[in-house]
């Protein structure tokens, strides 16, 4: 079985996925949540084996290296952290809707990747420039890091929307207080992670351009991104906020994410246009 | 503009802002990490940031032995003593959980201070080395002028290494250094495999076509279907054998008229006009009474090898280590306390609790009101 047809089974497993968490969140039945965890775990069990699959493939095309080299490999592994942050820290905050906002987000990525037209699927050989043992640390942390930030961008947007409106089907929103705070906590993991992919990032162009730090866009907005997540941690820690101020940074944190994954690839060019 | 003074003067004054933040803070910090000086002082309870006050009716020293398998799973192992029939314990964990913060500030700064070095006393540039000759002088990025290096670096060797798909799969450049003509050092550099010398990190960057030399080309006298192997430089007049006729290569193009690699023939027979001649790789072509063919030539490549030196560069790396120590002593460290004092009652005793923990106050209180139901069962 080709890697790519687990991938297009696992995009339906993971929107199967989110619509029961939803259901079993709007309905608050437990039976109807153990039957999305397991939905989940096997999505991305499946999604583990496809990626196995797909590197042993590289092998036998004798072009061999992990897949996380390009834009496809790269949104298929982003789909796939958010997963992995889900069930590894999400699951704690015992609330259904993470797991389905968890499962949405994952869903469309894999859509986007599967159907997207200008994305390649095909496995392509490692340009000189990305033969480097630093590719797997880099890539792992960085994408570990925009998980988390797109589960707090999640939970902030349902914050906004609980503090807007009121009514029926806004009503049944968990409180402010937990969102924020599910909002907080995965943002300082994923600050964390994010310093840890631009640490690794930085000591991989020292080996391979002589500098590490060159204010390639790349850089400049990983920087530009660190530090919106950093006066969003200096927000709470030193001044205390909460809130909507809160959610505000931290859409804009993710706004800034994306634009570092795809703007700087699209809009700008670099050395990173790769990915 | 980052290399601009004013972006320089921002990330200086960025420093002393961290600098003042921090630094009402510390002291502060060190007395909350230094070991707790009131271990067994009744002042402590009711005035902590978590206080209980519960009954039971157990004996004191059942209670004794039940409470040090307890606070051992919800701290650590407690210090315990008597005091006026009064039974004390402390426990305390992730005393250096506060430290993260003063690493990870102190890190940045690191990181600056090496940038800052490395800026100032630090450069980059280029130069481009043909196959077999040697250079000793870069070329500084951003056009600041040229800079030799002390040393002279040779190129033995490049080589270009495709995938089956076209793509670039391995830049090679076989490089020795000298000193003063006499050779040192060599290796082979590719990229992400640079070449360390004296501080120097010699890099991989570029690479191009320096010049074309030794066209073999194969003439035959189709009068008497002999064969001559001819080597030839451009420019290079060769007779041709059994023939007054002269032969010369006037040109090479790389790709000509998309038919790939060319070179212009010109054969000079005396007392007439010159004729001239494309040749293709591995076309048979034809003038007069002999034909030509181009059956190869060699390439030379010259390799753009990247010279920088960034002074710095151990104090960035050293701040990276620290951001990261002090993020993990932060986040998986909690520093936590707890006093207990249990004093007999008429008909069991009573047990003052007081704790402090600097994060995760709800997950600390949710386990401790359990050890207080443990407490409480009889």
């Amino acid at each position: 079985m080709s890697d790519t047809f687990i991938i297009s089974i696992v995009t339906f497993v993971y929107f199967a996925a989110a619509f029961i968490y939803l259901i079993s969140f709007v309905f608050s039945k437990k039976p109807v949540a153990v039957m999305a965890l397991a939905l989940t775990v096997f999505g991305i069990t499946a999604q583990t084996a496809a990626f196995i699959i797909r590197w042993i493939h590289s092998y036998q095309l004798g072009i061999g290296h992990i897949p996380l080299a390009n834009f496809y490999e790269s949104i298929v592994f982003f789909s796939w952290s958010i997963i992995f942050i889900y069930l590894v820290m999400g699951r704690r905050y015992k609330n259904n809707l993470i797991g389905a906002l968890a499962n949405l987000f994952a869903f469309i990525m894999l859509a986007y990747a599967s159907l997207s037209g200008d994305i390649n699927s095909q496995i392509q050989p490692l340009i000189p420039a990305l033969q480097s043992n630093w590719l797997t640390s880099h890539v792992i942390s960085c994408f570990l890091a925009y998980a988390c930030f797109a589960i707090s961008f999640g939970t902030s947007v349902l914050y906004l929307t609980k503090q807007r409106f009121k009514g029926n089907p806004v009503d049944i929103l968990p409180e402010p207080k937990f969102l924020d705070e599910v909002t907080y906590k995965m943002i300082s993991i994923g600050f964390v992670l994010l310093t840890l992919g631009i640490i690794t990032g930085a000591a991989w162009a020292d080996h391979a351009w002589g500098r590490y730090w060159g204010w390639d866009p790349k850089e400049t907005w990983s920087l530009i991104t660190w530090l919106i997540y950093a006066a969003f941690l200096h927000a709470r820690l030193v001044r205390g906020w909460k809130g909507t101020k809160m959610s505000l940074i931290s859409i804009f944190g993710f706004v800034a994410v994306i634009f570092t994954y795809l703007g700087v690839n699209y809009v700008l060019s670099g050395l990173h246009s790769y990915l | 503009m980052y290399h601009s003074w004013w972006f320089t003067l921002l990330l200086i004054l960025l420093s002393v802002n961290i600098i003042a933040c921090t630094a009402k803070r510390i002291p502060r910090i060190i007395k909350l990490t230094l070991p707790e000086k009131n271990k067994f002082d009744d002042r402590i309870f009711g005035s902590s940031q978590i206080n209980k006050t519960i009954q039971c009716h157990k004996s004191l020293p059942d209670l004794e032995q039940e409470i040090t398998p307890l606070l051992k799973t919800l701290v650590s192992l407690p210090i315990q003593v008597r005091k006026d029939d009064k039974s004390y314990f402390f426990s305390e964990k992730g005393r250096y959980s506060r430290m993260g913060f003063i690493f990870i500030h102190f890190s940045i700064l690191l990181i600056l201070g090496g940038g800052l070095i490395g800026a100032i006393r630090g450069f980059d540039g280029q130069m481009n080395i043909v196959e077999g000759k040697i250079a000793d002088t870069i070329f500084l990025y951003g056009g600041k002028g040229a800079k030799k290096l002390g040393f002279q670096v040779r190129c033995d060797d490049f080589s270009i290494d495709f995938y089956k798909t076209g793509q670039p799969k391995e830049y090679r450049s076989d490089l020795t250094i000298l000193e003063n003509g006499k050779p040192i050092t060599s290796k082979a550099i590719r990229v992400n495999h640079p070449l360390l010398y004296k501080g120097f990190k010699i890099c991989q960057a570029t690479y191009g076509i320096a010049g074309t030399a030794n066209f073999q080309i194969v003439v035959k006298n189709e009068k008497t279907g002999k064969e001559t192997a001819l080597t030839l430089n451009l420019m290079e007049k060769t007779s041709l054998p059994d023939s007054k006729s002269l032969f010369a290569i006037g040109r090479f193009i790389p790709d000509h008229q998309n038919r790939g690699p060319a070179v212009l023939g010109v054969l000079i027979e005396p007392g007439k006009a010159h004729d001239m001649l494309w040749l293709f790789k591995d076309h048979n072509q034809q003038k007069r009474d002999l034909s030509f063919i181009l059956k190869g030539f060699d390439t030379r490549y010259y390799t753009g090898i990247q010279v920088s030196r960034s002074p710095g560069v151990h104090i960035v790396w050293a701040g990276c280590i620290l951001i990261m120590a002090g993020f993990m002593l932060s986040l998986f460290f909690i520093h936590t306390k707890v006093w207990l004092q249990i004093s007999e009652r008429k008909d069991g005793c009573e047990i003052k609790i007081a704790a402090s923990v600097n994060r995760n106050r709800k997950d600390f209180e949710e386990k401790l009101e359990k050890l207080v139901i443990r407490l409480q069962a009889e």
